[in-house]
Parts: structure tokens; sequence; C-alpha cells
């Protein structure tokens, strides 16, 4: 019978099936990188455009990583999967939106005795302030989030928070819409910050500008990420959590209170999300209640695509998927339309090549 | 409510008066009368000849058919008389929805002293109700159904002074191409089926007058960064962009385009992006920017029905939506055919023959109103004016030359 069963199964010995998944692979490399090179034959774009695409990728997946650092930290604790971490990055979007509508309302006289908004008299301050409301928002949410909506069912089957966690998203997103309106408002920019204009270089006979707001927000997720992973390497808080990930039971044992560190998760979480989103709303200017949809969904594939679990896999993730959306359309000269396909195209590659993403998953010990 | 029962003994007693004129063989009835293949409509003396009206009077789109009736009515205001008899506009609830304008339809045919309909508003009411029409003659004059294919229904009831987006797409790229002299176009939309449509015949259109579209891109409604998208367009260096879509994404293609290497290029809209939002959120970005609208120029005519709406509804022509021009112009070419065609009995009363009529309003040629030149083709398209083009200028939109 075992005899039998073996004549005629279907499964191909172990060996064969890595060497089909290398061929498939190289064959795949083979075909984009020939394609590439047909488009780049064709020169259709000049060095502005590449520079002017990467630094578009590079901005966008910034907030991605930022965010994606949310749904990895939470799945290395509690194995599950956030789904309402994008409506936590729109808390924090509407949070530093009110602070600047507030400031731009004050008036105030400035060194040169001209009447002007604390926004553009004191505009340090203003960000500031605003980037700790709104992170502050955030992980007060995400505090709320995890207590009311994840802890009761910390015993429970690993698909149950999931469907709260998909529940709680609808219900945040719903809320937004009741409380700020389904309109689509604007943020208002200190006038060092304004849209649109920046640096502007002179490349290949046409000008690229490198927008102040665009600068700024790549410099400060840089910044909260290597903060971010100081905290995590070199902090008591860090380690409590990284043992919590490893092993709740023996953390438990060894003296680390599991459901602080996990709510703790939830708070840090939060707020770079909540930096993600006045970012995003620095930088982009217009959103609603339903800002965080999108980029929820894209950082939680960055966070795939780097290795869930592992911080600085959903880092290099965000940054690959910005820089696949802007640039890979155009190096496979394709419509733009089709950056999302080729976005989720590269996850399923990612997936199948390499299941625990690009850099794997750091945080394994056991995952069931 | 009330109305609705006010209208309903009304129609009874128009109901019973005809059948009592019936029972009298046609007295003084004209000639053309027995000669005509839907017979006549006879206003007896003292009452009003009626055009009718279906629109959502209430609902969610009530705003549309209050401003619409109410610039028809102005309109019957204008018209005076004929042959000593006045005109009445019967507006009914259609609620927008098919079953409303078929319902709306079969009550307003029934009513012998109607004559013509300056409507229906919406394209799904107006669908239904073209056949109940079509049975008895009574001619229609819509000033908003926009949907293309109701034109090629085969209706010989049916015309429209509404443009379709067809008709839009095909101003645009002649604009684009004659007006301002552009050779090199990008065109983007949204995907769906209003955008993607105009998007298609700006393009076809613009490489029929010999221009050249270097660039046709879908891109994603909702987002809050084109700049990749319009970066890969500026490649091509077009000197307009035009967009078929709505306002949310022409704000974020606007603002996106001084950082994407298209300062130099000219974003061009469609109505879907025209309107006060546009201005409000892309601000110094927008400037220069053009768009379309049914909002008719600045003419003597205009200015005189901007201010007999004020004047009659004590808030200004076009906050309430951007098609009362439109429905006061539709109301003015029926009566104005009523009028042709109208004959008075030796009764008394006054007959007017449907099927003239309804080969009159098609027959419209020449006829000026305030949105311009209204002439109707074989199938009933009788805007020949198209839309209207705005541009940003110093914070808010202005007309642009024509």
């Amino acid at each position: 019978m075992e005899a039998l069963r073996k004549k005629f199964s279907l499964t191909l010995p172990q060996n064969s099936i890595r060497i089909i998944r290398i061929i498939a692979a190289l064959l795949l490399l083979a075909l984009i990188i020939v394609r590439a090179m047909d488009v780049a034959a064709k020169s259709q774009f000049g060095a502005d455009t590449w520079l002017r695409l990467s630094v578009s990728g590079l901005i966008i997946g910034g907030m991605y990583a930022l965010i994606a650092i949310g749904y990895t930290l939470v799945y290395g604790i509690l194995f599950m999967i956030n789904f309402a971490h994008g409506e936590v990055m729109m808390i924090g979007t509407f949070g530093g939106y009110f602070v600047f509508e507030a400031f731009n309302a004050i008036q105030v006289s400035g060194a040169d005795g001209n009447q002007l908004s604390f926004l553009n008299a004191y505009p340090v301050i203003a960000i500031l302030l605003a980037f700790l409301a709104g992170m502050t928002i955030a992980a007060l949410s995400g505090l709320f989030l995890e207590k009311f909506a994840y802890r009761p069912l910390r015993g429970a089957p690993r698909l149950v928070p999931l469907i709260s966690a998909i529940g709680a998203s609808i219900f945040l997103q719903n809320a937004g819409q009741l409380l700020f309106g389904p309109q689509r408002r604007q943020y208002i920019n200190p006038v060092v910050l304004d849209r649109g204009i920046g640096w502007n270089l002179e490349v290949a006979g046409s000008t690229v500008v490198l927008t102040y707001t665009g600068i700024f927000s790549l410099i400060l997720s840089a910044i909260l990420m290597v903060g971010l992973y100081l905290l995590v390497q070199r902090t008591k808080l860090g380690r409590a959590m990284r043992a919590v990930a490893q092993d709740k039971k023996t953390a438990a044992l060894m003296g680390i209170n599991v459901d602080q560190i996990i709510s703790r998760t939830f708070v840090i979480s939060g707020a770079l999300a909540g930096a993600a989103g006045v970012m995003w709303g620095i930088h982009n200017g217009l959103f609603n209640y339903y800002v965080g949809f999108l980029p929820g969904i894209k950082a939680f594939t960055a966070a795939v695509l780097g290795g869930i679990g592992n911080i600085p896999g959903a880092m290099l993730g965000g940054m690959f998927l910005g820089i696949v959306e802007s640039v890979g359309p155009a190096v496979l000269g394709i419509d733009f339309q089709l950056k999302d396909v080729l976005a989720f195209t590269i996850l399923i590659l990612v997936l199948i090549f390499r299941p625990s993403g690009i850099l794997g998953e750091a945080l394994t010990e056991e995952k069931v | 409510m009330k109305k609705s029962v006010l209208f309903f003994v009304f129609v009874v007693f128009a109901m019973v008066l005809a059948s009592c004129n019936g029972a009298a063989p046609a007295g003084g009835e004209p000639e053309v009368c027995a000669s005509d293949e839907f017979g006549c409509a006879k206003i007896p003396a003292g009452q009003t000849v009626k055009i009718g009206m279906g629109a959502p009077m209430t609902g969610d789109y009530a705003s549309f058919g209050v401003d619409i009736s109410q610039g028809a009515a102005i309109a019957v205001k204008d018209a005076g008389t004929v042959e000593g008899f006045a005109f009445e506009l019967v507006a009914q609830d259609d609620q927008g929805a098919p079953e409303g304008g078929a319902a709306v339809a079969n009550k307003l045919a029934t009513d012998p002293t109607v004559v013509a309909i300056a409507g229906h508003i919406f394209s799904g009411a107006t669908e239904a109700a073209i056949p109940v029409y079509d049975k008895v003659g009574i001619p229609m004059m819509s000033p908003s159904a926009t949907n293309p294919p109701l034109t090629t229904l085969g209706s010989k009831v049916f015309n429209r002074v509404a443009f379709t987006d067809a008709v839009q797409g095909k101003f645009a790229a002649d604009y684009l191409y004659s007006k301002l002299g552009f050779r090199k176009i990008a065109v983007l939309h949204d995907g769906g089926a209003y955008g993607q449509g105009l998007a298609d015949v700006v393009r076809a259109e613009f490489t029929a007058l010999g221009g050249e579209v270097v660039g046709y891109e879908a891109i994603t409604p909702g987002e809050t960064d084109y700049t990749a998208t319009l970066s890969a367009l500026a490649a091509s260096a077009p000197e307009a962009v035009y967009f078929g879509g709505y306002v949310a994404e022409g704000v974020v293609l606007t603002n996106n385009m001084k950082q994407s290497g298209l300062e130099n290029a000219v974003f061009f809209g469609c109505d879907g992006t025209f309107g006060a939002e546009f201005v409000a959120k892309t601000g110094a970005n927008g400037e220069g920017a053009y768009a379309a609208s049914l909002i008719p120029p600045e003419s003597a005519a205009k200015l005189k029905f901007d201010a007999d709406y004020l004047a009659a509804y004590g808030v200004g022509s076009g906050t309430l939506s951007p098609y009362t021009w439109s429905g006061y112009d539709s109301a003015a070419v029926l009566m104005a055919k009523v009028k042709e065609v109208a004959v008075l009995g030796s009764d008394g009363a006054l007959y007017v023959p449907r099927g003239a009529l309804v080969a009159a309003v098609r027959g419209t040629s020449g006829f000026t109103s305030i949105t311009g030149d209204i002439t109707c083709d074989a199938v009933g398209e009788c805007n020949t004016a198209g839309p209207t083009f705005y541009i940003v200028k110093d914070g808010d939109w202005a007309q642009a030359e024509q």
C-alpha cells in the first residue's frame, strides 16, 4: 500500500522542487532584465525622469516603512495582523491637521511688527506640536484598540482577533466619517514647508524639484526608524519586547509583565503610524477619513515583503515597495496604472520563492 | 401630497370636460387636426397651455429638480401668451428614478392640455418616460439628460439641450487644438465611465485634428500622489494635460504637476473638475488651469435671467445646480414652437396639432437663447454651442476666451 501510494504520489522529491523553483526564478529574472534593457534601449526617459521617479518612490516608501513597522511589531509579539493600523494613521493625520488649523488661526506680531499667524511665526514649534499631537492621539488609539478589540480575545484562535481587527478598522473609518465629515480637507502648512516647492536641481537640461516636504518626510522617517531600532535593541523595554516575542510564558516567568509590554508595543506602533499620518498630510495635503486605507494595505504588503515580524525587513520592504511602485512601471515600460499590479505580483513572487520574506522572520521561534 | 390630489382632481375634471366636448362633435376644430398624426391638443377658453416637467422635486437630488423647474418657470413668465392663452409649467416629482419617470409621464400624457415636456431631468427617468410620450406625440426637450444612448433609441419626440460627454470631449479637443494652439498633449482619466469616455473622445478628436497625443494613462482614483505618473508623462513634454475625471483627483494632479517636470504644461479639466473646490485646494498651482462647464457665457440674456432668478427666488442662479439656464432654454424653445403651430379654433379654444409640434421641435434651427444657439439634428441633439470653457484667474474661475 505504501509503495503504491509512493508510486502514484504527485509530490516530487524535495530536491527537484528546489531546482524547479530556482530555474523559474532565474527565468523570471532574465525576462525582467531583457524587458528592462529593451525599454532602456528605446531611452524614453532621461536622467531627470529617473531621478524624479526615485525621489517620489523614496518619499512614499519612507511613509510605508513607518506604517509597516507597526504591523511587524504587533505581528512579532501577538502573531496577528492589526488591520486597523491604517486607521490609526488616519487618526494621526487628523491630529496634526487640527494643530496646524489652530495655530493658523492665532495671530501674533512677528519680528518686524507684521501680524502673522502663529504657524508662520514659530514654524518649528508648530511642526513639533503637530507631530506630538498626531503621534500621541494615534498612540492612544492604538492603546485603546488593543484594550478593547484584541485583549479580550487573547486566548481565542488566531482567526478571531483578525476578524476583530477588520471590524475595528471599519468602525474607526465610519467614526472618522461621522466625526469629521466625508469631505476632503487640506493641510495648511507653514510657509517654510510649502508643498510643491523645494531645491531645484538641473539634471539633463530640466529642473528636478526636491520638495521640502518630501525631503523633510524622508529624513524624519529615517530618524524615527533608527530611533525605533535603538529602542528595540538597546533598551530594557526593547529587551522585554523581544523576550515576549520569543516566548510569552517564559518571559512572564522571568518577571516581565506581558500585558504591559503588549500595550506598549501598540503605543509605539501607533505613534509611528501617527507620525506617518502627519507626514502624509504635510506632503500630500489632501486627506479624509479614508486616508489610512490604501497606505495600510500597502504597508502590510511591505511588511510581508520584508519578512513579517522583522523590523529591518519592514523598513526595507517599505522602501522597496515605494521604489517599485514609482520606478517599476517605467523600467518595464508599462502603464502607471499597473503599479499596484506590479507591487502585488512581486509580493506573490516573494511569497512563492521566499515565503519568509526578503530578510526572513527574525523573531521566529514558534509561530503557532 | 396636496399638490398631487389637486392634480388628480384637475385631471378628472379635464377628462370630464374632454368627454363632454367629444359628445358634441368637434365644433370649431381647425382642419389641420384631422390630418395630424396625433390629433390636436384642445385648450378650452380660459385655461392655460401646459408645459410638463418630470423632475426630482424631493429627496437627495431635489436641488436639481427645484432649480431647473425654477429656471423653466421664468421662461414661462417671459414667454407671454399665444392667441391670448397663457402658459403654465406643471412640474411633477419623478424622484429622478425610472419608476417615477414612467408614472409622471403617464400622468402628464393623460392631461389633454399638456402639449410639451421640458424634461425629464435624470437620464434614467427620461428613458422610462420616452415611450409614453412617443405614443401620444408629446415632444420633449430635456435640459439635463446627458446619457448618450438616449438619442439613439429612435424616438421622434425626445430632444435635449444638454450636451453629452461626447460633445464635450469634441469641443475640448477643438479648443485645445484650435484656440490654444497646442499640438502635443497628454490625456489622463480616472478609469470611470465618465472620465474615460471623455478622455477617449478627446484623444480621438485631437488626433483627427492633426495633433499628437504623447501620453495616455489611467490613474487610480482616490490616491493623493500622482507624481510618478506625471513624471513619466513629462518625459514626452506635453504642452497640456487633459484630464477626464472629478475634482478630487484633478486637484492632486494640478498640485503635483510642478514637482513632476510639468511646470510649463497647462492643466485642462472637464465639467467634473469645475467648481469652487478646485480653486480652494489648488491655490497658486491652479492658476491658468482650464475646465468646462454648463454655465453659459455672460450675455445680456443671461444677465437678465440671473436678475429675474434672484428677484423671484432670493438666491443666485447656479447655486442649486448648474442646469437652471438649460431649464429656461428647454422651456423657451418648446413654447416658441407651440406659438408657431397653435391655431385658434372658431369655438374660441386653442388647438395645438401634436404631430406638427413634434416635427417643429425636432426641426428647431437657429434658436438663440441663454445657452447659445439651439439647432436640433436628426436625432434630437440640440446643443450646438457646447460647453463653456473657464480658466482660473487670480484665484477664481473666469470665462476663458471662446
